[in-house]
């Protein structure tokens, strides 16, 4: 039982590290800027199906699309506050951006919905699910495989339709998609869309399973800057990968040894990848910029 | 001496933006006269932060490296001060140098590993330093005192006299930054402020010119991490309680803040944010919870109203209200005798030179030797080797295999900027030039004489680097208003001038020139040619890359010919051009029959 | 220069000494007369939810005043760490005019006001358990909340007499609040013959409470001792519902809070306790329920004990103020000598300014239900 829940807990953890982490991503790969302020999105979509959840009393699985257009329409709002006015400017100007956003937002939080964490809709209802004698937490499980869905669909959305070659031409040579004919701007907005999009989701099935609080966003940010930077910067699969390994020093590892010690050894494990592979476990995606 | 001394004063004096001198000015009376107790003690922890900042610009602005340490060598010396203040009873007189020398220490240790790392490896390494520093302070209880930190760390005594608030304070910690500022400031101005920018901005070309920008980057973070210490020390005496909180992420946000919302090379930059961003919350108290959110506000909107800073925002404000002519150029001395003093005694000796690419052989077994006054041109086919050959020489590349001797000393394997050092210049494919930079300093910081002079002040010795560049320049015929502009205006076969203009001002022996041909007119490659040929007939040894015979017969002494990383053939240019070899790597083998091109 | 210049150089400078001048903004100096008493708690950053119950307590009490005395006061959030603490108080001070100050439950901002405290000579009034803050022989502090020495004796009794277990695991916060609480509940756990068998530190970030929990487990304890802030304490309960823990558990002072039991199901919180000073949502007190109303009138939320004590923190200082204590000084003197039955217990200081000196156990019933199980009055 305890090695099953542990499991999938520890999945759970990853899988919304991976939301948080893919959005960062996405906007790295078509801005160039680092988003500071992704944890603190993902917190203010969990905000927001809780908020959701107070009105309308309706399943998480369908609160779940409508957390995210929300969050979409937000984060297009938020390219064109935090990033549009700065896009010219070197990528340290938008960290700062994003940085100041990232404080409104997480005290914006803490104004309107007060300090205390809140818990956010369930994605299902009803308790464990029972598998030929093992007994599965439904939540986590639930949660993975809604992560694993988003992830397949994002994939399929990059690789496979037009709008998808659309914004990876852009991300990978802004000139040129100009060039042939790709509105860029808009496709910037849209990739704001889709990343923070995915930060909401994240919020909400962080919100169920962990709680959220204002002050969240923050260690998010740190997760998620770990997992992308190891897995190697702007590779999609890196950064789901490295969200796996963040989250199983959080886990396996704390049963291992301890969890501060777990925590250090994540450090010190960030130092060793990076000393032996300076462009992340994965490495960096051909072709991107120079 | 007493004029000279008035002189540069006058200069500097010049330089200042008025902006800031009635700033400094409002801020001292505003100190001494209106300040109450609660202002005084604002405008000291704004001190304290400016000087981390101070130290933070020298990693980030000008070593151009986004490191996410520095909080934790604030963190650092604000533990180092309170545990030998409140543990051993230690003065401010040995905690303060204590903290700083702990932090640059630490800084030295982190450095080896992580100062390779690029762009955004690098901040992620510097974050889980500071990660790794505030776990340890949280965990370690017995030593740091967990999260409860540690209190009772005493106010600053300085002989006898304990400085707890007031005047004093402020004169002990602005005086502090009156002093760090004025060392940073000294340490960017002058040639070396050139090569700094060079060594951030455009690396291959610091290192062609014998820049060490490795050793320059290790030198700015120890001594930025030495500032973080000592703004540490200081803050752990004033606030007399040491908590992890200072090596939480914020300090490191608000440190970052400081030196974009202020300016990211200016010590003026430092100083303006720190006092901007220490003071913004404190205004924003009367909205109670809300109070931080208005101050996240505050911050975007001066970002984006100033985004290169409020440095660069004063330098406009300072145009508007003042509009006033560029300043005049310096004026160029009359034309040095001669471009080169390479001796003639230079022997270029590369034996079995060898060069693998994963399972690609690009240079096999190459030989060959060059003097002083020789004109050696490589040819070949695209991915012949040509490039890398040259990449071998200058250090870009390290061979696998062979050597590399210059006047009896093997130099295969050095860094480049050794390499440089040792007299060999380089000009590439693709002009390598600092792009924001005149065509000026671009040579100018060629200038290694004064760089490393310490004798005499650096605006001096800048304005003689300049000198000695302009002669340069208008040897190689770009005009002295082409000079003052920035080389990314300027058009390709003037790029490529400047990039030889800089070579030379580095004095080479050896000149190593990639296609300096390729995009000029006739009456470029002419005057190119004849440049050439004037530098070998004053001792210089020449090797160029060219695909063009034609520029090639009658300049160059002998000829090399490459094919798939080999030498087929060696010779006069008529020779080499002749050679059935050739003729096959150019236009493909054709068996049975002969003849030139 | 140009007269539209000048005049944006004059309005820049105008603008400069007005914003440099932070005392420009926000209310004017105190009236003579009145009592001022400012309210410095920790509105953002990690003890928001503990500074905010804070602050409600302090300002009920301060707008409730009887009539006769002129209250005024002002709320300055002291935000994530002792520099703004500091800075909030210096910024009252400088101001004048203040006879007591409500002071935040952050440990390590009190370390940091303790000397300011003693130098310019005003008591501060709080909420922070750190033992060592009334361990330095400073007189101008004053703490309305058992501190960790006693909260850790009645939470350890409880486990070792009350549950009769001898083998706890203690799992704490790796925080001031945690490790200073981990400290007094080893030293009473040696003292009554209990053996700790596990124990370990958790960051406040730490989501998944697993491997603490297997951990325990594997070490065969007979009870889990909590000392954890409050959304830690709530997610750890739920994992150790959903895993079967199976040991009883009792939590620190944040389970008290009706914050954190609201994030659980009845069934998570089933058989749970928790150490508090005092439970006022689960006091069948008729004044005590009074307030409770009161509370939730004026604020929209459940009041938890540390609002509770720090409003009656505030009322003893405004006793003191009705008696006649205007200044510091008298007040300092008032409170160091004074004897006043709040809400919760009565206060009184021990010489060192511990005021409080009764703990709780509360618990929650099968239906998830808190009533308090046991009291431990004049522990300290």
């Amino acid at each position: 039982m305890s090695a099953i829940q542990l499991t999938a807990n520890g999945l759970a953890l990853g899988a919304s590290y991976a939301l948080v982490a893919l959005g960062f991503v996405l906007i790295v790969n078509a801005t160039g800027a680092v988003n500071f302020a992704q944890g603190d999105l993902a917190v203010a979509g969990g905000f927001l199906t809780v908020a959701l959840a107070g009105v309308v009393n309706l399943p998480g699985v369908v609160l779940l699309p409508i957390a995210m257009v929300a969050m979409a329409g937000f984060g297009v709002a938020f390219a064109y506050l935090a990033y549009f006015p700065l896009r010219h400017q070197p990528p340290a100007t938008v960290f700062i951006s994003t940085i100041a956003f990232g404080i409104v937002l997480e005290n914006g939080a803490n104004g309107l919905f007060g300090a205390a964490p809140r818990l956010g809709p369930p994605l299902l209802p009803g308790g464990p699910v029972e598998l030929s004698g093992l007994i599965l937490p439904r939540q986590s499980l639930a949660i993975v495989a809604v992560t694993c869905v988003l992830i397949a669909g994002l994939q399929f959305v990059l690789m496979h339709t037009q709008f998808g070659r659309r914004l990876r031409a852009t991300a990978q040579d802004a000139e040129m998609a100009r060039a042939v004919g790709i509105p860029v701007g808009a496709m910037i907005a849209w990739t704001f869309a889709l990343a923070i999009g995915l930060a909401g989701a994240a919020g909400m099935l962080l919100s169920n399973q962990f709680f959220i609080a204002p002050g969240d966003g923050t260690n998010l940010m740190l997760k998620a800057y770990i997992a992308v930077t190891i897995g190697g910067w702007g590779r999609i699969w890196g950064a789901v990968a490295g969200a796996l390994i963040v989250a199983f020093f959080e886990t396996i590892l704390a049963v291992l040894l301890s969890q501060s010690a777990a925590e250090m050894f994540l450090y010190l494990a960030v130092l060793v990848v990076l000393g032996l592979r300076p462009r992340g476990l994965l490495g960096e995606t051909i072709g991107r910029r120079a | 001496m007493p004029t000279a001394w008035r002189k540069n004063a006058a200069r500097a004096a010049a330089g200042l933006n008025p902006l800031y001198a009635a700033g400094t000015v409002f801020l001292v009376v505003y100190a001494l006269v209106f300040a109450d107790s609660y202002d005084q003690r604002i405008l000291a922890i704004a001190g304290i932060y400016a000087l981390l900042v101070i130290g933070y610009q020298l990693v980030f602005g000008h070593a151009g490296a986004i490191s996410l340490a520095q909080a934790a060598f604030f963190g650092l010396g604000a533990y180092v001060t309170a545990l030998l203040a409140t543990r051993l009873g230690l003065p401010f007189l040995v905690t303060f140098p204590a903290s700083l020398a702990a932090a640059a220490a630490l800084a030295a240790l982190v450095a080896l590993p992580v100062l390779r790392l690029e762009s955004h490896y690098f901040a992620l390494a510097t974050l889980a330093i500071g990660q790794a520093a505030l776990a340890a302070a949280v965990n370690w209880e017995s030593l740091t005192g967990g999260g409860g930190g540690l209190g009772g760390v005493p106010p600053v005594s300085l002989f006898g006299f304990a400085i707890t608030r007031g005047v004093w304070l402020l004169a002990l910690i602005w005086g502090l930054v009156a002093v760090g500022g004025a060392v940073a400031w000294l340490l960017i101005r002058g040639p070396r402020g050139l090569a700094i920018r060079a060594a951030r901005e455009a690396p291959m070309a610091a290192g062609a010119v014998g820049i060490d920008a490795g050793r320059m980057r290790f030198t700015l973070f120890v001594l930025g991490a030495a500032y973080g210490g000592g703004a540490g020390a200081l803050h752990a005496h004033l606030l007399g309680v040491v908590s992890p909180e200072v090596l939480r992420l914020p300090v490191m946000v608000s440190c970052l803040a400081m030196t974009i919302i202020g300016g990211r090379t200016r010590v003026a930059g430092a100083i303006i944010g720190a006092l901007l961003l220490v003071h913004l919350p404190e205004w924003f108290r009367f909205a109670e919870r809300f109070g931080p959110l208005v101050y996240g506000l505050a911050l975007l909107a001066t970002i984006i109203a100033a985004p290169d800073g409020l440095t660069g925002a004063a330098a406009r404000l300072r145009q508007f209200l003042w509009p006033g002519a560029p300043p005049p150029p310096p004026e160029i001395p009359p034309r040095a005798g001669s471009l080169s003093h390479a001796p003639a005694s230079t022997e270029l000796k590369v034996s079995d030179l060898s060069k693998r690419f994963g399972g690609v052989a690009a240079v096999r077994d190459v030989s060959f030797t060059l003097r002083g006054g020789e004109i050696l041109g490589l040819i070949g086919p695209n991915g012949s080797g040509k490039t890398t050959i040259l990449n071998l020489i200058t250090g870009i590349e390290r061979p696998d295999g062979g050597r590399i001797v210059l006047n009896g000393e093997d130099i295969a394997g050095w860094n480049p900027h050794r390499i440089a050092r040792r007299g060999i210049g380089r000009a590439f494919q693709t002009p390598m030039l600092v792009e924001s930079m005149t065509a000026l300093d671009n040579v100018a910081l060629a200038n290694q004489t004064a760089l490393n002079a310490r004798a005499y002040y650096p605006g001096r010795r800048l304005a003689d680097a300049r000198a000695e560049a302009a002669s340069f320049l208008d040897r190689l015929e770009i005009g002295s208003s082409a000079m003052h502009r920035r080389v990314a205006e300027l058009p390709h076969g003037a790029r490529r001038r400047v990039e030889i203009a800089r070579a030379l001002a580095a004095h080479p022996r050896i000149l190593v020139l990639d296609e300096p041909a390729a995009g000029l007119d006739e009456n470029e490659r002419e005057a190119l040619r004849s440049t050439l040929r004037d530098l070998a007939a004053q001792g210089m040894a020449l090797i160029v890359i060219e695909h063009d015979f034609h520029f090639l017969s009658g300049l160059a002494s002998r000829l090399i010919c490459l094919d798939a990383g080999q030498v087929i053939a060696q010779g006069t240019a008529d020779a080499v051009r002749r050679n059935r070899l050739v003729v096959a790597a150019f236009f493909g083998p054709t068996p049975g029959e002969d003849g030139a091109p | 220069m140009r007269p539209i210049q000048t005049t944006i150089a004059m309005i820049a400078l105008a603008a400069a000494v007005a914003l440099i001048h932070p005392g420009l903004i926000g209310p004017a100096m105190a009236q003579t007369g009145a009592i001022r008493i400012p309210v410095l708690v920790p509105l953002t950053g990690p003890l928001a939810l503990e500074g905010t119950s804070q602050r409600n307590g302090a300002v009920m009490a301060l707008t409730d005043a009887p009539v006769g005395v002129r209250i005024e006061y002002e709320v300055l959030d002291t935000g994530a760490a002792p520099e703004t603490a500091v800075n909030a108080l210096e910024r009252v001070l400088a101001r004048g005019g203040v006879s007591v100050i409500v002071a935040p439950i952050f440990g390590a901002q009190m370390l940091a006001m303790l000397p300011i405290a003693a130098e310019r000579k005003v008591p501060l009034i709080t909420i922070s358990g750190t033992a060592q803050l009334t361990e330095m022989g400073n007189p101008y502090v004053f703490r309305f909340f058992p501190n960790d020495s006693v909260a850790k004796t009645a939470h350890a009794l409880y486990v070792v007499e009350a549950l009769g277990k001898k083998r706890p695991a203690v799992l704490f916060q790796t925080t001031a609040y945690g490790q200073s609480g981990r400290q007094h509940l080893a030293a009473n756990f040696a003292r009554l013959g209990a053996t700790v068998v596990f124990e370990e530190g958790l960051d406040i970030n730490l989501k998944d409470f697993l491997p603490a929990l297997i951990k325990a487990k594997q070490a065969n304890a007979d009870a889990l001792v909590l000392q954890l802030h409050a959304a830690p304490t709530a997610l750890l309960l739920r994992q150790a519902a959903s895993m079967g823990l199976g040991i009883p558990i009792v939590a620190g002072s944040a389970m008290h809070q009706p914050t954190t039991a609201a994030l659980l199901q009845p069934a998570e919180r089933k058989g749970v306790c928790a150490e508090s000073a005092s439970s006022p949502v689960s006091s069948i007190d008729p004044a005590v329920e009074r307030w409770v109303a009161a509370y939730r009138r004026e604020f929209g939320a459940e009041p938890d004990d540390f609002a509770l004590t720090q409003y009656d923190a505030v009322r003893m200082a405004i006793d003191a103020a009705v008696q006649g204590a205007r200044g510091p000084e008298e007040m300092r003197a008032a409170l160091a000598s004074g004897n006043f039955t709040g809400l919760a217990m009565t206060y009184k200081s021990d010489g060192m300014g511990n005021m409080a000196h009764d703990a709780i156990i509360m618990c929650y019933d099968d239906q998830g239900r808190p009533r308090i199980d046991r009291r431990y009055p004049r522990l300290g």
